[in-house]
């Protein structure tokens, strides 16, 4: 008989809230086996894979894999995969994950499409097929991958978690033979981590170059603290100025929040794409042409550092909150 | 040293439409160049040329048509461009890209370094140079921002997600950078004049690679059944005014009426 759904999905990623996104999906689709693929110095807390949808964890564990290289992890990760045969594999797309993904596709010969939003079992073929963000998020184009297993990096925000107390989960070691690598980590360092996740905020208030000074995000701030919401940014203030630790978009954090101010951003579909899940977004733009206005709800013509102060004013003044 | 960069005549995304009742992306008219992130390539790759005492040579997978469009990646400093022909027309995937650019640095030969853009401005799939440092069995450091070299080892700080790494890797060795590891710099008009006496070379990838062109398309691994764009809809109402506090209070109405706001008594 065809099969109806894909049987054996496995899922790899360092950040624990994508790997509970993946596994909520994997699990949600109904595949036999829900794996997780585990690489690292010690076994980690298996029962808890469990909890987030996860039947079997394929923990690969050696002194070798105690920080992040490409090299070492491809050589432990494609070991699990030729192990556990799974038909697809689902990457998290950090940057770790982008990094290593298309060498194990590379080594395996694996179907890989990038930044999956869905995908299913074609019953006809067999195959899998992925819907995916083309031109950066402009489009979707719908993959039929060819290789069993095929592989999909999925960026974070685009799945939901499940949650699924006592549901029970396998430890299964594999070994893996890891080469010597040539690549050396002299120093990591891990970067300052955010006090509230963005993804659960309410509010999103997502600032742009318009913004021009650091101590101008104050204001930001207190519009955020004012309706329980987060302040994020575009790419350049965090990967440039080194304003925030992450950014909004295509190559960072994707958000759905119920109302989004989008506050001197441009409006380039790679930043756009990270707030485009959002209820109601409200922009803030002196250009009336700005692209920032015409992906809006509502868009408000002025300049950010005359208005900032009157909307919180107003919204003190009348006890404005978040529904 | 010898210096390869990769990079792509790309098309520019921002001028990419969608029609809104067909839902059909127009690729017409939409221009192509040598992508914004190549600036960056090319500029890491010149930088350590002059500071090494390198060559550089640029190497793209793209249609022959992209031929007059390497002048400014000439005058920055690259010796010589070689274009392979895309038999595919774009529809190959990062595999095949990766194939095709193996082979081409295989042949060039005596390679020390691979430069590439994390990611094309156009494909986006963040696959090329992994699959590109696999296929040569290069160490690869995605990502880099300062790039030193010292006696053949390449030191590289880079920024990952949730840190920043510095690591250490032998040459021969591939490396992909961002758009923040520099600035790309302004050919002057002598380089630019001195540009138009710099090859371009066409190559095919079964006469000058040795590849198959069918083995070729099979690595592409999938084919594409449907595509749409993604039309936004959104209300775009816009809010203008000199008097800001009315313009505060107009856009709160709104997101009380939308049930997002609600007011304090």
């Amino acid at each position: 008989m065809m099969a109806t759904q894909i049987s054996k999905i496995a899922v790899y990623s360092e950040n624990l809230d994508m790997l509970r996104e993946l596994l909520g999906k994997a699990h949600q689709t109904g595949a036999e086996e829900v794996a997780v693929i585990y690489v690292g110095e010690s076994n980690p807390e298996a029962g808890e894979y469990g909890t987030w949808g996860a039947n079997i964890v394929y923990s690969v564990i050696s002194p070798k894999l105690t920080e992040f290289n490409p090299e070492t992890y491809t050589d432990a990760i494609t070991e699990v995969i030729s192990r556990a045969k799974p038909d697809l594999i689902l990457i998290g797309a950090t940057k770790q994950g982008l990094e290593l993904s298309p060498r194990i596709a590379e080594r395996l010969d694996l179907s890989y499409a990038s930044f999956c939003v869905d995908f299913e079992l074609e019953s006809k073929s067999q195959q899998v097929l992925a819907k995916c963000m083309i031109f950066s998020g402009i489009g979707v184009s719908t993959y039929r991958l060819h290789t069993k297993p095929a592989m999909l990096s999925v960026a974070g925000g685009v799945f939901d978690a499940v949650d699924l107390p006592g549901n029970e989960v396998i430890l299964t070691p594999v070994s893996a033979t890891i080469e010597t690598p040539k690549l050396t980590i002299i120093e990591q360092k891990e970067k300052m981590i955010a006090g509230k996740r963005l993804e659960d905020a309410p509010v999103i208030i997502d600032i742009g170059q318009g913004f021009i000074e650091k101590d101008d995000v104050t204001m930001a701030d207190e519009l955020a603290a004012l309706l329980c919401g987060q302040v994020s940014c575009s790419r350049p203030l965090s990967s440039e100025r080194d304003w925030f630790p992450e950014w909004i978009g295509l190559s960072g954090a994707q958000l759905s929040p119920d109302l989004c101010f989008t506050i001197g951003t441009s409006g380039a579909i790679q930043h756009m794409i990270g707030i485009r899940g959002s209820k109601i977004i409200v922009s803030v733009n002196n250009d009336e042409y700005a692209g920032s206005h015409l992906q809006a709800d509502y868009g408000v013509v002025t300049d950010l550092y005359e208005f900032l102060p009157s909307l919180i004013k107003v919204i003190k003044d009348r006890s404005i909150r978040i529904v | 040293m010898k210096i390869v960069v990769c990079i792509k005549y790309s098309l520019d995304v921002s001028e990419i439409k969608v029609d809104s009742d067909s839902r059909e992306i127009r690729l017409t008219g939409v221009p192509l160049k040598v992508g914004v992130i190549d600036q960056h390539v090319l500029e890491a790759a010149v930088k350590l040329a002059e500071l090494y005492d390198g060559v550089v040579h640029a190497v793209t997978f793209g249609p022959v048509s992209a031929k007059e469009s390497f002048r400014s990646a000439l005058a920055m400093g690259v010796e010589d461009v070689t274009l392979i022909e895309d038999f595919t027309d774009g529809q190959g995937g990062p595999a095949v890209t990766a194939a095709v650019l193996d082979a081409a640095i295989k042949k060039i030969d005596g390679v020390d370094l691979v430069i590439c853009g994390e990611v094309s401005d156009d494909g986006f799939t963040y696959q090329v140079p992994p699959r590109l440092a696999e296929r040569l069995g290069f160490p690869q450091i995605s990502f880099s921002r300062d790039i030193n070299i010292e006696d053949g080892i390449l030191f590289i700080h880079r920024e990952l997600d949730d840190g920043s790494q510095t690591v250490e890797a032998p040459l021969p060795a591939l490396i992909s950078v961002t758009e923040e590891t520099n600035t790309p710099r302004r050919p002057t008009l002598m380089e630019a004049m001195k540009a138009k006496q710099k090859p371009v070379h066409l190559w095919q990838v079964d006469e000058d690679l040795g590849l198959s062109k069918k083995d070729l398309m099979e690595k592409t691994g999938f084919e594409i059944v449907d595509t749409e764009g993604i039309v936004v809809n959104r209300k775009q109402h816009l809010l203008k005014g000199d008097n800001m506090e009315e313009l505060a209070n107009n856009l709160v109405d709104l997101l009380i009426q939308e049930n997002v706001l609600e007011g304090g008594e």
